[in-house]
Formats: structure tokens, C-alpha cells, sequence
């Protein structure tokens, strides 16, 4: 990353704020098992369906109210956090790792190594994500691995192509044959040459991508395919909620105000690294 | 030309057949004995050997491949657990309602982005701009799960203006078309923006406004049909998209497409049913693809010659 990338990076304002709250809801959701006041699995019957406190009780009391078994939302919120940030984290790292490893194979030693990791690619493109995403999970059942399995399936392509394009070109340059006539093995030129040079676009990528893993995260725990309750999450919490919506609205429309200022967070900081990389600067 | 359309129709025939493949192994290994789904529990050990026998569950899993392909070309998909009703006629009835949300979504968002990305593109920096920005932001970060509970809320339950579910009522379309349209309008007008101040920054539109063509003429004429390239992936794409991934917002308004069908069966480990329907789905997105590849070359004369 050149020091012209990084400049462009912090002058630009929506990255700035996505990164300020992505720092914030990041640190929250790290320390939020010390900070939260309740046990945010405990059903407490007696207590459903409380309106939003705010500040009216301090922060002893169920500062976002309560939800259908009395669980108190802020608490099931900062922890729904934990497993939202890891399992879309997760995802996009093991995603990355898989598909640019694939990328750089498929585009090195082309033939038919390149020709069965695109068809695959290619086929599971034309399978609309999120029904091939709850399948699996509905066939393996509903675990947090499996989750983040099936959101790796989702994305690996996109590294995988993005990786091999990159690649094809760079193998063609100077600098390569010069390594090749100088006598290095192959694995060198891939993993000490050619990798670096391609890194760039796919950090492009995957900050756009963490955006999106929350959302479907979020969109697969709604319908059920996520981890089994009693652990929180922002889909599920949604889910439950809605058929509350008449009569306790803030059960649904917590969750999913937190749901969109994280995606939209998120969304600033990938935008604005995809500007910084691109010379055109049009967003401004 | 006519033998770089041949070459995609071979490419696509054999990704189908790999998405069938896929949909095949989800029944074959999907967990559980079919036969408990369809004989009752108490049914004696012998007739469930006679079942199995009868549905082919015991033969070698390549020869179930070919048999059940060959029932696919015929047009039998299977028949379904939940709803004991052959797969093809509860797709075939639900497929219209989801193509009907996802064409009236499309439009509408082409309506709300095309004129907003043209004029942003056009004017930069003015109010315009700076609203198209925040719209494409925003847009893109407010999911369906979000969009549709948040417009039912506004809408149903504050306004009592629209209905929340189902599909009886003309008016039911709205919501829906908004939680499916908003995302795709934020994107197509983030491209068309971006789109409009590259081609007009280039040297053939100073040529053109040198000649002395009005303004308008430059924009209508020249610069959006370079735009419009981008414009159309992104939409033929996206509606594919839609159609496979309308699930959420056919759940949350109770929209008897596709989508809902495929979240009942998910529901209740239909397996047939939702084999059938990924592979329906998967061949509607392939078809797409097909159609929006074809028609770039159509559009974009640099792309008639032979690719590599």
C-alpha cells in the first residue's frame, strides 16, 4: 500500500466515519460480556414486552426494553454482536485464504487445473447463493462452523477469479521469466513474486465483503439456518420479533436499526478503500 | 458471431448439467429415510423395502444420477413430501408471482436510478450529487430483512395505508417492490453516476461539444449509451439474483412465489422440493446470464469479434 493510497484513505471522509464506528462496535462487542448488566440467555417472564427504558433507570435497567421471554435487549444485542463480527470475519478470512490459493493455482498452472477450478466456480455461480447457503446448512445442520462454511461457499469464487486475472498477467511479465532464467523453482516465483503484486485487489475486496457477510449472516439467522437459539443473533432476534410488531415494535426494530448502522458502516470503510486503490477518485 | 453464441449455449448447457449434479447429491446425502417421510411410522419393515425398491433408492448412486436426469427431461421433478403434488406444478404455479415482484422491483428502481444517476453524473457537486451519494450508501445497506419489517411498520401498523400480507390486493405489490427495489435502485445509480462522469470526461465528448451540439443532445445521445453497457449487466444480473434470493421478502410479506415455497420446504426437510427448486432456479440463472451475455454483444460492437 503506497503512501499516496494511505493518504487518499484518511482523507476521505465516509471512511473515516465507518472506521470511528466500526472501532466502537468492534471494542463493544469485545468487552460487551463485561459491560452488559443482564444475562442476556435469562427468560424472565414476569418482565416480556417492556418498552425501552433509556436512561430512566440508569444503566440497571432495561435500557432497550425486553423482548418476548423477557431477555433484555441491549444485553442480546452487544452479544448478538460477537457472533455476527466472527463468524462474517471468519468467514471472509477463510474465503480469502481458499480462493486466492485456488486463484493462484488456476492461474499459474493453467490447463486443466485452471479449466476445473473456474467450471466449478462457474457452476456454483449459477446457483442462487443464499439457496445453495440454507441447503447446506439445513443438510448439516444448524452450527456455527457450518455457517461458516456455507458463507466461504458464498464467496471464494470472487478471490478465485480475481486472483487468477491478476495472476495470468503478472506471469507474463519480465521480471517473472527473468526469476525462471535465473533458475527459481516455481513455488518460489508464485509465493515470493507474483502473490504481493496480486494482493492488492482482494484487500479491496474483502473490506467491501464484511459488509455483506453481516447482512447474510443476519438475512440466514432470520430464516432459521443459523446457529440454534438460545444464542443471540441480530437475524433471529428480528425473526422472533416480528410477530410482535403490532404491539412491542422495539423487539424488531432494535436489532434491526443495530443490523443497518453496521452494515452501513462497514459499507463506508469498503468504500472508501476501493477509492483510495482507484486512481479516478469519482466518489469523492 | 453467430459461433460466439454457440459457444456460450455449449458453456451453459454443461453448467446446468453441473448444477444438476450438485442438486442430485443434496437428495442423495441429504440425511434421513425418504420412505419414513412418506409411510406413516408404523408401517411394517417389508413395505418400506418394497418402497425403496420402488423409488430406486437401492440401486448405485451413478445410475440414480442418470435416472433421475432422465426424469427431468421428461419433465417430472419429483414429487413433493410436504405437499404429496408433483414438484413441477407447485413451481410452475408459484414461479409467475416471483417474477412478477422481481419485473415490478427492476422498474422500479430503474425509474428511481437511471434519471437520479444521469443528473448526479451531469451536475457534480450539486444537491443532486450529494443525495444520489447518500441514497447509494444507504440503498445498499438496508437489507430486506431490515427494509421490508421496517416499511410494514411505517406503512401497516403507524399508517394503515397498505396491506402486510399476502398477494390480494394491487396494492400488495408496493412493499415488496420497494424492500426488493431500494438496493438495486442504490446500485444502479451509483453505477450510472459513475458511469456518466467517465464518458463525459473523455476526449470525444469535448470533440462533440466543440462541434456545437447542445448539451442535451451530448448527454441523450452519446454519453448514455456508453453507460447503458455496465447498466445492463448489472441488471440482468441482479434480476437473476432476485429471483433466486427473494426468499426473505417473500417470507416477511407472505408472497406466494417461489421463494416462500422454497422456505416451507427448507422448513420442513422437503428435499425433493428443494432439489427441484435449485435446479429451476440455477437454469433461470444460467438462462439470464446467457440472454444478458448475448445481448452485450449485441450492444457493444467491440465485443462482435472473436474473444479470447
Amino acid at each position: 500500500m503506497g503512501n499516496q493510497t494511505l493518504k487518499r484513505l484518511f482523507r476521505s471522509k465516509f471512511f473515516m466515519i465507518g472506521l470511528v464506528v466500526c472501532t466502537i462496535l468492534i471494542i463493544l462487542s469485545i468487552i460487551s460480556p463485561w459491560i452488559i448488566y443482564y444475562d442476556p440467555l435469562k427468560t424472565d417472564l414476569q418482565n416480556k414486552l417492556l418498552p425501552p427504558r433509556w436512561l430512566a433507570d440508569g444503566f440497571k435497567g432495561h435500557i432497550l426494553g425486553t423482548d418476548s421471554l423477557g431477555r433484555d435487549i441491549l444485553a442480546r444485542i452487544l452479544i448478538g454482536s460477537r457472533y455476527s463480527f466472527f463468524v462474517s470475519f471468519s468467514a471472509v478470512a477463510i474465503s480469502a485464504s481458499i480462493g486466492i490459493m485456488l486463484g493462484l493455482f488456476a492461474g499459474y498452472f493453467g490447463g486443466w487445473i485452471d479449466n476445473l477450478i473456474m467450471r466449478i466456480g462457474d457452476v456454483q455461480l449459477s446457483i442462487p447463493n443464499l439457496l445453495l447457503a440454507i441447503t447446506v446448512v439445513a443438510i448439516l445442520g444448524p452450527a456455527i462452523q457450518n455457517v461458516i462454511l456455507v458463507m466461504v461457499l458464498t464467496i471464494w469464487v470472487q478471490y478465485a477469479r480475481l486472483i487468477r486475472s491478476s495472476v495470468v498477467i503478472s506471469k507474463s511479465m519480465e521480471y517473472v521469466s527473468a526469476s525462471k532464467i535465473l533458475g527459481a523453482s516455481k513455488s518460489w516465483i508464485l509465493f515470493r513474486q507474483i502473490l504481493p503484486n496480486v494482493l492488492t485487489p482482494c484487500l479491496v475486496l474483502a473490506s467491501q465483503q464484511i459488509g455483506w457477510m453481516i447482512f447474510l449472516e443476519a438475512t440466514m439467522s432470520f430464516l432459521g439456518m443459523g446457529v440454534p437459539s438460545p444464542t443471540p443473533s441480530w437475524g433471529t432476534m428480528i425473526s422472533l420479533g416480528r410477530n410482535y410488531l403490532y404491539i412491542a415494535p422495539w423487539v424488531v426494530l432494535v436489532p434491526g436499526i443495530a443490523l443497518m448502522i453496521t452494515v452501513l458502516a462497514f459499507n463506508f470503510i469498503g468504500d472508501g478503500v476501493r477509492d483510495a486503490f482507484d486512481p479516478k477518485m469519482r466518489s469523492g | 458471431m453467430a459461433r460466439l453464441i454457440f459457444n456460450r449455449l455449449i458453456s451453459a448447457i454443461f453448467v446446468v448439467l453441473g448444477v444438476s449434479i450438485i442438486c442430485f447429491a443434496i437428495l442423495a446425502l441429504a440425511p434421513g429415510d425418504p420412505t419414513q417421510l412418506i409411510l406413516p411410522d408404523s408401517a411394517p419393515q417389508a413395505e418400506r423395502d418394497k418402497l425403496r425398491e420402488e423409488l430406486g433408492l437401492n440401486e448405485p448412486l451413478p445410475e440414480r444420477y442418470l435416472l433421475y436426469i432422465g426424469n427431468v427431461l421428461k419433465g417430472d421433478l419429483g414429487t413433493s413430501y410436504t405437499y404429496k403434488q408433483p414438484n413441477s406444478e407447485l413451481i410452475f404455479q408459484k414461479l409467475p408471482h416471483t417474477f412478477l415482484l422481481a419485473t415490478s422491483a427492476m422498474l422500479l428502481s430503474l425509474l428511481i436510478a437511471i434519471p437520479l444517476g444521469i443528473l448526479a453524473g451531469v451536475k457534480r457537486g450539486s444537491l443532486t450529487d450529494v443525495f444520489s451519494m447518500f441514497f447509494g450508501m444507504l440503498g445498499q445497506s438496508l437489507s430486506p430483512v431490515w427494509l421490508g419489517i421496517l416499511l410494514i411498520y411505517i406503512f401497516s401498523v403507524k399508517l394503515s395505508m397498505l396491506p402486510p400480507f399476502g398477494a390480494e390486493s394491487p396494492l400488495s405489490i408496493i412493499m415488496p417492490s420497494i424492500t426488493l427495489g431500494i438496493p438495486l435502485a442504490a446500485l444502479i445509480t451509483r453505477l450510472t453516476r459513475a458511469g456518466m462522469i467517465d464518458v463525459l470526461s473523455e476526449d470525444f465528448i469535448t470533440a462533440t461539444k466543440a462541434k456545437g451540439i447542445t448539451n442535451r443532445k451530448i448527454v441523450f445521445k452519446y454519453a448514455f449509451k456508453n453507460v447503458i453497457i455496465p447498466i445492463v449487466t448489472v441488471v440482468g444480473l441482479q434480476f437473476a439474483g432476485n429471483i433466486g434470493g427473494s426468499i426473505v421478502t417473500e417470507e416477511i410479506f407472505a408472497w406466494p412465489g417461489i421463494g416462500r415455497l422454497f422456505a416451507t420446504a427448507i422448513y420442513n426437510r422437503d428435499y425433493p422440493l428443494i432439489q427441484s427448486i435449485m435446479l429451476v432456479l440455477s437454469t433461470v440463472m444460467v438462462l439470464i446470464n446467457l440472454s444478458v451475455d448475448i445481448l452485450y454483444t449485441f450492444i457493444d460492437p467491440r465485443l462482435r469479434e472473436s474473444r479470447t
